[in-house]
């Protein structure tokens, strides 16, 4: 039986993609709304969408070297989505790790320089996903 | 600022890990891909599973450019030798049309000055074909 890896890659990709943005969205918004009742309960969110965007990008990478048979870097196209997978795929994985240890939230400048990285964590895995998307559907 | 610290030191080694993790299954995965690669007698030249606009003139004009430029490394029945098999390429027109005209650095060379735009969609509409293709007699369970 032919495992369709590509769709399975699609799916799984989606995951990390979507919840990275999430978590991002939901800590800026309990940051800014820190000192609202709402704030900390955003936080909660972002922790656990951080947390599943990490667990995420394992079958997401899993699946894309199954597709390409350990293809890891390449050329054009490809190359373009590695360069934005191999660094988000490190970040996201480290961000969940220290957001797994840290907790929901922290002290304010710790926690402004994490939305940092996580901001860039989900710029790369949004980068990955649009050349991922042209190498599949691009014309 | 311990716990933070710590965090930190954990978060590094954890992405480090999944990243050599990744390397060696990616490298697990290249050598099983050589592995499963078979040397097959040409396959019969067929128009089935070709891309809608391809013709059987372009796959049988295809597969003797194929085997003039390609078959040496990917094998006279595109099964894969030095490069890959080339049957079920999960990928777009374009992509495969990039990778023919540009090549990968240390692993295969451009062939963009060597054969034509319509010669390279000749070539992509043989390689197309291949899905339809039988698989190799050892490879059945």
């Amino acid at each position: 039986m032919d495992i369709p890896w590509a769709k399975i890659h699609g799916a799984a990709t989606h995951l990390p993609l979507a919840l990275a943005g999430c978590s991002w969205l939901f800590d800026a918004a309990g940051f800014a709304l820190a000192r609202r009742p709402a704030g900390p309960q955003l936080n909660v969110v972002g922790y656990w969408t951080m947390l599943l965007a990490g667990l995420g990008t394992f079958p997401a990478v899993a699946s894309g070297l199954i597709m390409t048979k350990g293809e890891m870097l390449g050329s054009d196209l490809v190359r373009f989505h590695h360069l934005f997978v191999w660094p988000a795929f490190a970040l996201l994985v480290g961000l969940a790790t220290w957001r797994a240890i840290v907790g929901t939230t922290t002290r304010r400048r710790v926690f402004a320089g994490y939305l940092a990285v996580s901001f860039t964590a989900a710029v790369l895995v949004a980068g990955a996903g649009y050349w991922g998307g042209e190498m599949l559907l691009g014309n | 600022m311990n716990r933070e610290l710590k965090a930190l030191g954990a978060g590094i080694l954890t992405s480090g890990l999944a990243l050599g993790g990744a390397f060696v299954f990616g490298k697990a995965l290249q050598q099983q891909a050589r592995a499963d690669s078979h040397q097959l007698p040409p396959p019969a030249v067929s128009g089935q599973g070709s891309p809608p606009m391809s013709t059987p003139e372009m796959v049988a004009a295809g597969r003797k450019l194929f085997l003039n430029s390609c078959a040496h490394c990917h094998g006279v029945d595109a099964r894969g030798d030095e490069g890959p098999d080339l049957h079920d390429l999960q990928m777009s027109d374009r992509h495969i049309v990039s990778v023919i005209k540009t090549g990968f650095k240390d692993e295969m060379p451009s062939f963009a000055k060597k054969h034509s735009d319509a010669e390279i969609s000749e070539i992509l509409a043989y390689v197309r074909s291949l899905k339809d293709d039988p698989p190799p007699a050892d490879a059945a369970p």
